[in-house]
């Protein structure tokens, strides 16, 4: 057994290196140089034991010897330079020459032995190339009017056997026919190897074509397709047959539609590669007409089809495309854009409130600078001592209001990182409101405003920040105050249910604009930018209002009309320890409504004045 | 005849310190809180100079300044601007915006008399 193999193994090994790769090939090789070798090889194991019982040998059984050798030859020049011509032209030759001998001397043309001449161009015809089959028919014409020509026995080796010797006839004719048997067992054996090679080659496309994510297609050049690959169905969920012809074209979004076709168009017109993205219908199977229909992102790579099979007609080249399903990289481009998108914004808001409160604290700054160097300098300015006085007092204010904007920005920056703790205590709201509006109404007066107070008598006692509900207030009535003209009002009305306080902070100022409502409340965001800011203030206010709200459950709400007024209420549990919470969606976001002119709650006061100005919230 | 100064200047502070100090230097000043009216003080008072804050309730001080450099009567009247806007640009902005001089707050009081001579023909 392992000797068998050892010795297939060796005879395999001697294919020829360029015949390996192609198992056709190599099978066709093998099938040659095995019967040969082993043949010859045969022959010369014989040679001693027919020597033993022959004793010395005529020439007749030398020359056979000789030709049953020859063989191995043949087989050696295919397996040294993998040609099978001179192979099959050596063997031919040889066979042939084996023959022509035998036949000179048993009878020349007459000889039964001429009969193998026929077998010569039968085994050339193995190898497959009609050349060699030429060839081989040739020698053995060629052998056959040699014989003819020389007549019988030419060489007068042997004497012509007995006209009919029926035994030799017998082993000449019984012997080509075997060989002649053998060559056509042997070509059917190479016949079904290479059907084998041909089924297994195709199982292996259809394995491929199976589990092949990527779409291969074959389009004319107005795009129709004119093949699909079977991974076609899987993608787009629909028969391969749906999709021949336009049935594609059909499922590709209509904004994707020229590009498609261009692609292809372009491809088959100049024959340069390229490829395109587009969007795809994928059918889902029961989605009835009208549904919200599922886009599937396609990358689709056109190449015009090898020169060799190129349809040559005048409307130019055939296209091969291959596609595949991008939708989940372009999910994960637009995530990555979204973030850039982000954090771009994060940085604009970032340089922006550099910006502001670059602004805001050079204001001040430029006031404590300036009427300290004038006291420097008092000598020059000749100040008198009241003078001196107001100077200080002024210095004294600005590094107050210093000191708020300071406040401001760290208490934003505790409230935005979650460290800022509220202290809860028990207190009447009244007090206060009325401590709040007390502390502004100066300010009103000043330029012209009532500030009105609504507070109903039996207003509870609360638990909450105090010092964070002061500043809610003061921010609120502040801002309510520095967006209202002479000549308006701001009112402060309270309420309560069983478990929750109402504050609103209503005004007839300028009005926040529809498009700035929903930005309210973003840290450093004022309505309007940079240079055209027509308010001072950090911007900070209202996003400090809404997070100290927040810490005690409570919500922020901006009604507001541009020219008409805004109101600001806020909702906070009466106690801020045993809150009951309020649910996700009402304490996620500040709920903004921009109110509709007709809707105004309050009497518009000054609307032409204010028209154009934007209310900005600090 | 003392010189006169337009200040447009929206925080009382600040406006304050600028009308003393140049009071103080012997300057007659005019001041105003809004941009808008500045077109109208600049052609009753005539002054030689105008100190322009540039972020102002209801119109910007670039805003001004293009009215009084598109207005014939007025455009010849040197405008500096005192501003808070102190980043990156903002200067070069100012000065495209039609400003002669910029100068940012806070002030250096000795700069900013030097400033206000150097416009006023004084130096």
């Amino acid at each position: 057994m392992n000797l068998s193999v050892s010795v297939r193994d060796y005879l395999q090994s001697l294919v020829h290196a360029s015949a390996r790769h192609d198992p056709l090939l190599a099978a066709r090789h093998s099938a040659f140089i095995t019967p040969r070798i082993l043949g010859g090889l045969t022959a010369l194991a014989a040679l001693p034991l027919y020597l033993g019982v022959r004793g010395v040998p005529g020439p007749l059984e030398v020359i056979a010897f000789a030709w049953l050798i020859a063989p191995i030859g043949a087989a050696l020049v295919l397996s040294r330079t993998g040609r099978e011509e001179p192979a099959y032209m050596l063997s031919s030759m040889a066979l042939a020459g084996l023959a022509v001998a035998i036949a000179a001397m048993s009878g020349g043309a007459w000889s039964p032995v001429a009969i193998w001449l026929v077998v010569v161009p039968l085994e050339a015809a193995l190898c497959a190339s009609r050349r060699v089959v030429a060839a081989a028919a040739t020698v053995a014409l060629i052998g056959y009017a040699m014989l003819l020509c020389l007549g019988p026995d030419v060489l007068g080796l042997i004497p012509p056997p007995k006209n009919g010797s029926p035994l030799f006839s017998a082993v000449c004719a019984g012997s080509a026919i075997a060989y002649a048997t053998m060559l056509a067992l042997g070509a059917g054996s190479m016949t079904r190897t290479g059907n084998d090679l041909l089924i297994s080659e195709e199982d292996r496309y259809r394995l491929l074509a199976a589990h092949m994510t990527d779409v291969i297609t074959r389009h004319g050049r107005n795009g129709a397709v004119t093949f699909i690959s079977p991974a076609a169905e899987r993608v787009f969920g629909l028969d391969l047959r749906d999709l021949m012809g336009h049935g594609l074209f059909d499922r590709v979004h209509v904004a994707d539609r020229p590009a498609f076709l261009s692609t292809i168009a372009d491809t088959a017109n100049d024959g340069k590669e390229r490829a395109v993205e587009f969007r795809a219908r994928r059918h889902v199977k029961g989605l009835f007409r009208g549904a919200e229909q599922h886009f599937l992102w396609v990358e689709m790579r056109c190449r015009p089809l090898d020169s060799a099979v190129k349809v040559a007609s005048e409307d130019g080249l055939e296209v091969v495309a291959v596609m595949r399903d991008i939708t989940e990289r372009k999910e994960q481009e637009h995530i990555v854009e979204a973030a850039r998108a982000e954090a771009e914004q994060a940085n604009a808001a970032k340089s922006r409130f550099l910006a502001t409160m670059s602004h805001e604290l050079r204001t001040p700054l430029n006031a404590v600078i300036g009427f300290s160097e004038m006291l420097l300098h008092e000598e020059v300015m000749q100040l008198d001592d009241a003078k001196r006085r107001e100077y200080a007092r002024l210095i004294h204010e600005s590094g107050n209001h210093l000191l708020s904007v300071v406040n401001l920005v760290l208490d934003m920056s505790k409230i935005e990182s979650g460290n800022f703790v509220i202290t809860p205590e028990p207190f009447a709201l009244a007090g206060v409101v009325r401590d709040c509006c007390d502390l502004l109404t100066l300010k009103a007066n000043d330029v012209g405003l009532d500030l009105v107070m609504r507070l109903p008598p039996d207003l509870p006692e609360m638990v909450a920040d105090k010092r964070a509900l002061k500043q809610v207030l003061l921010n609120l009535l502040s801002n309510a105050v520095k967006f209202t003209d002479r000549g308006g009002r701001v009112v402060v009305s309270a309420k309560s249910d069983a478990a929750h306080v109402t504050v609103t902070v209503q005004d007839t100022g300028i009005g926040i604009a529809a498009e700035d409502l929903s930005r309210l409340g973003d840290p450093f965001f004022q309505a309007r930018d940079a240079y055209n800011r027509p308010y001072d203030g950090t911007g900070l206010g209202l996003s400090i209002v809404k997070g100290l709200v927040n810490l005690h459950g409570g919500t922020l709400t901006i009604e507001s009309e541009v020219g008409a007024g805004t109101s600001v209420t806020i909702k906070l549990p009466i106690d801020c320890e045993r809150r009951t919470p309020l649910s996700p969606a009402e304490s996620a976001a500040i709920p903004l409504i921009p109110r509709l002119p007709a809707a105004s709650l309050l009497p518009v006061s000054g609307a032409s004045e204010n028209q154009g100005k934007k209310r900005a919230y600090s | 005849m003392p010189k006169t100064v337009l200040i447009v200047e929206d925080n009382e502070l600040n406006m304050k310190l600028f009308q003393d100090l140049l009071e103080a230097h012997g300057y007659q000043t005019v001041g105003t809180r809004n941009g808008i009216e500045t077109l109208d003080l600049a052609r009753k008072h005539r002054p030689d100079l105008i100190l322009m804050d540039i972020q102002l309730p209801e119109v910007s001080g670039l805003e001004v300044t293009k009215w009084l450099k598109d207005d014939a009567e007025l455009r010849t009247i040197p405008v500096v601007a005192v501003t808070a806007f102190a980043m990156k640009g903002d200067e070069e902005r100012i000065r495209e915006g039609g400003c002669e001089a910029y100068l940012s707050k806070p002030i250096s009081v000795g700069k900013f008399l030097e400033t206000v001579r150097h416009f006023l023909g004084q130096n």
